[in-house]
């Protein structure tokens, strides 16, 4: 079973936390302040790490520059109500993984954990596979089986990334910062979505199994299994 | 009682050790070491010209003596000697033996350098006699009879002067000396009573009275010009707080629409949802008005940041053209799918300093706001048109374009027109351009109708190179076409 450590000061939102992840079939434990959490952390080594930026003690940065100066690895989502772009780099630098700013969508929350425990691969191959469809990176060419796609720049980045992710559920914001690094919330709101239904009709063509699945109020899925 | 008195006290010391009291005790100090110093200079120059006129003066005397034939010779000593009323003449004849033959000297000195200049040397004299013989100015000259002649000249008379000089001195420093303190406690006095009466009014306004003014005399002393400063200042920023207040109130009304909406749809769905869908639907619909609420908490705090990042040392060059591109390739599919054809122009690359994302963000966001804008069948261009000076990106549409009136408001947080009312968005896309137009030093245009027509203005690299080698930095910002 996979276990995570959550560290978060504020009760309601570590119990939310903890009930959706064990919902969704992770082992959570739960540390209410920074040195408990990083002696939590060091003992238990579990196989990813929440932390919340400002905790009682030792704040949350410390904790994880800490843990990375022990040669912990092990993944790391910063959970911050601090959201302006400095703060977010900085979370990054000290050695979180991913940065998520309050106040958040559970399945945000649950999508990001998930990416963080299945980093992608990061194969030096040429080509990706996923299920029926195959991504060559050196001639920029994507094919579903015998058929062709033809897919424009921008269609082949986000294809590329999705394949990376397979069988992941990949929120819109994940999709804004990764596929078009966006540092910001667009005005339009169903920005990812337009460019999704486009890539959707040419991947899944007339009469075949629909790969790219929507769901509704998270995100998407390129559902290969 | 007391209190007064250790008040008083304390007024004392304060004044004492206040800057203005210090200076004028060590202005006063100076002058009178200057004065000091300048009057022994007089009293030095005085004596030494004294001294030079006798000295010349018992020359002359000796040679006019030695001159005379020497029966006449006794007689001009002793007329001499009669005429010399303070008693400050020496004259001698003395035999080639040295035994005195005439005048008031006792014996001739043996150290007498005959023939030499005028010297300093110590002279016994017969009447009236002195306790001490007196050092005095001398010569002496061998006559051609053998006989010696010596004339003197007692110089102690500088000494008086000395004594005049330094009575003088007394007489003119101390009061002099005595006014510059009291100078300087009178203006200390001042100024503390003046630093006073400001923190009178300065509490006033710590304590909230913003329409507070310090007292403004119209005197042109660095005093009254200080409180006119202040007073400018504090009129700017009364002005900007309460226009804070403004946007405070703009912020929670913008708030309070969808939470009601909230409110609304979960108390009438707690009462009459029947069934799971039902509330499933109240519950979308609340998360839905929270999202719009956190949304727009997200863009003032984004605002914010931007607004108050005055840090410009992450810039680096940015191609524009790339931007326009990105932009272009990210809204396209949008408004193919509104039926609005997007067109992007680019006459050449130009490459400006700024953040590429905050770029990004300005030129996505007036991209946006066009697509949105725009009714199907429209057409929106961005456009790059530069020289060597100035990069010009422009967006325009053929939507209903920002009417005259309108066209300062919508620069303001939370504007939407009237039209727009019923289209979403938080309403801060404008501001969050203009203020990243402002941060970057650019010039943001708005033109008037038919069609939107935005416009951004930002020196090419180049021009800023110059520019920074000249002039430190252009403050342009968001500007209104003429008419």
């Amino acid at each position: 079973m996979t276990r995570i450590l959550l560290i978060e000061d504020d009760t309601e939102t570590a119990d939310a936390i903890v009930s959706e992840l064990t919902e969704r079939g992770f082992e959570v434990r739960w540390a209410p302040d920074g040195i408990g959490g990083l002696d939590r952390a060091r003992e238990s080594s579990p196989d990813a790490l929440i932390v919340d930026r400002m905790l009682p003690g030792m704040d949350g940065l410390t904790v994880i520059e800490a843990l990375r100066k022990d040669q912990v690895r092990t993944p790391v989502l910063v959970l911050s109500a601090l959201g302006a772009v400095d703060d977010r780099v900085r979370g990054l630098r000290v050695g979180g993984d991913d940065y998520l700013t309050k106040p958040f969508a559970l399945v945000e929350l649950v999508a990001r954990v998930e990416a963080l425990l299945r980093r992608p691969v990061d194969s030096r191959e040429t080509t990706l596979h996923a299920g029926p469809l195959e991504l060559d990176l050196i001639e920029r060419r994507a094919r579903r089986g015998e058929r062709e796609i033809d897919l424009l720049p921008r269609e082949f980045r986000l294809l590329e990334y999705m394949m990376r992710r397979s069988d992941q559920l990949l929120t819109r914001a994940m999709l804004l910062e990764e596929v078009w690094n966006y540092k910001f919330v667009p005005a339009t709101t169903n920005l990812i979505d337009v460019h999704m239904g486009r890539l959707r009709h040419k991947v899944d063509g007339p009469g075949e199994m629909q790969l790219i699945h929507n769901v509704r109020g998270a995100g998407f899925i390129l559902r290969v299994r | 009682m007391f209190a007064d008195k250790s008040v008083g006290s304390m007024r004392q010391i304060e004044f004492i050790r206040s800057n203005t009291f210090l200076w004028t005790a060590a202005v006063a100090a100076m002058l009178a070491l200057f004065v000091a110093g300048l009057f022994a200079f007089i009293y030095w120059k005085i004596d030494d010209y004294l001294i030079m006129r006798s000295d010349r003066m018992i020359a002359t005397q000796l040679n006019f003596l030695a001159e005379l034939p020497p029966g006449r010779l006794n007689d001009a000593i002793s007329d001499h000697l009669k005429q010399d009323s303070r008693g400050v003449q020496y004259a001698g004849l003395f035999d080639a033996a040295g035994t005195r033959l005439a005048g008031n000297i006792a014996r001739l000195p043996p150290k007498l350098d005959l023939g030499g200049p005028v010297q300093s040397i110590r002279l016994a004299r017969i009447a009236p006699p002195t306790l001490h013989d007196p050092v005095v100015k001398a010569a002496g000259r061998r006559l051609a009879n053998g006989h010696i002649l010596v004339m003197g000249r007692n110089v102690d008379e500088t000494r008086e002067i000395s004594i005049v000089v330094g009575q003088a001195l007394l007489l003119g420093l101390l009061p002099a000396f005595c006014l510059c303190l009291l100078a300087g406690v009178w203006l200390s006095v001042r100024a503390q009573k003046r630093v006073e009466q400001v923190n009178r009014h300065v509490q006033r306004i710590v304590a909230g009275d913003l329409s507070e003014r310090l007292p403004q005399t119209n005197t042109d002393d660095p005093f009254a010009r200080l409180a006119g400063i202040v007073n400018a200042m504090l009129d700017e920023m009364e002005t900007t707080i309460n226009a804070l207040a403004g946007v405070g109130n703009d912020i929670a009304h913008d708030l309070r629409t969808p939470l009601t909406r909230v409110r609304l749809a979960l108390e009438r769905g707690r009462t009459h949802a029947a069934t799971l869908e039902n509330l499933q639907d109240v519950v979308d619909k609340a998360i839905a008005g929270i999202d719009q609420s956190l949304a727009i908490i997200t863009a003032l705090l984004r605002l914010a940041e931007i607004e108050s990042n005055s840090r410009t040392a992450g810039f680096g060059d940015v191609a524009l053209d790339e931007i326009l591109r990105q932009v272009c390739d990210v809204y396209e599919p949008i408004a193919e799918d509104k039926g609005i054809a997007l067109g992007v122009a680019i006459d050449r690359k130009a490459e400006v300093r700024g953040d590429p994302d905050l770029l990004f963000e300005a030129i996505a966001n007036l991209v946006d706001n066009a697509v949105k804008f725009t009714p199907a069948g429209g057409r929106v261009t961005l456009e790059l048109a530069s020289d060597d000076e100035t990069a010009r990106v422009c967006v325009s549409d053929t939507g209903p374009g920002i009417g005259v009136g309108e066209r300062e408001a919508v620069l303001r947080r939370f504007y939407r027109s009237d039209k727009m009312r019923n289209t979403p968005g938080v309403g801060l896309g404008l501001s969050l351009v203009a203020a990243i137009v402002k941060l970057h030093g650019f010039r943001l245009t708005i033109y008037p109708g038919p069609g939107g027509q935005l416009e951004i203005l930002a020196p090419t690299r180049e021009a800023t190179r110059e520019a920074t080698a000249s002039e430190p930095g252009r403050s342009l910002h968001a500007s209104l076409a003429p008419m």
